[in-house]
């Protein structure tokens, strides 16, 4: 299990890739990252849904009013085009530093 | 819906001005809501549903996570709130011996009046800095 303390820095980039494999709602993105990383980042929903509203607010997504299966409506969320280009300049950001860890740690990464 | 609200409501009380707090209340409310609506269809009660929801939230700590400036900001106003109560607790200690030893001594001048006005920039300027770490 690993808390939200280290992997702070990375949540918006997290959040957006999500984003970018498909438009969702608040509930289904947590639901997304508990089922890939089977449980293993723990990210309460409170500091989940709040990181959501600031990346709205940053205009990183935007969000829209989707139907849901029994009638009701959902809050669903899509990357914006300045999303995609933030979330280039950070994935390039997490290679050098991913080549970086490698080049210190060497195989113990691995 | 109301009990939801309600929970979020007092859940940001303090924090965020009117209008981040209310982006961010509705923002909470909905995503709670969809969660409760997600329980109900897969068969959970709704009584059960909310709570469990509430429980599983988080708290004031972990909405501030989600914006560092803000938390650094709580923490700075805590830092200076307390200042303003240790001043303020120093100076009518001082004030207290001052006022202590004018009467036992020399009661015919009041002279721990000019120290009272004097050591009063202490909590005064504590307080100032307080209210501009605040706006």
């Amino acid at each position: 299990m690993i808390n939200s303390d280290v992997i702070r820095g990375h949540i918006d980039t997290i959040i957006i890739k999500l984003l970018l494999d498909k438009d969702m709602y608040g509930y289904e993105i947590a639901g997304e990252i508990k089922s890939r990383t089977q449980n293993k980042f723990d990210i309460k929903e409170a500091t989940l849904y709040s990181v959501v509203q600031r990346l709205e607010q940053r205009e990183l997504i935007s969000s829209y009013t989707g139907e849901k299966t029994h009638g009701g409506k959902r809050r669903y969320y899509r990357v914006t085009p300045l999303g995609r280009a933030y979330y280039k300049e950070t994935l390039n950001e997490w290679k050098l530093l991913r080549e970086i860890m490698r080049a210190m740690l060497g195989d113990d990464v691995e | 819906m109301n009990r939801i609200k309600k929970f979020v409501s007092k859940l940001l009380k303090d924090l965020f001005n009117e209008q981040d707090k209310k982006e961010l209340i509705e923002i909470l409310t909905t995503s709670l809501q969809e969660k409760v609506d997600d329980l109900v269809e897969a068969g959970t009660p709704i009584d059960v549903a909310i709570d469990q929801s509430i429980k599983e939230f988080g708290n004031a700590k972990d909405v501030l996570e989600a914006f560092p400036e803000k938390q650094n900001k709580k923490d700075q106003l805590h830092r200076r709130k307390n200042q303003v109560l240790y001043s303020l607790f120093g100076y009518l200690a001082i004030v207290g011996i001052a006022l202590y030893v004018n009467l036992q001594f020399s009661s015919d001048i009041l002279w721990f009046i000019i120290i009272a006005i004097g050591t009063l920039f202490w909590p005064a300027s504590m307080f100032y800095m307080y209210n501009i770490t605040k706006k």
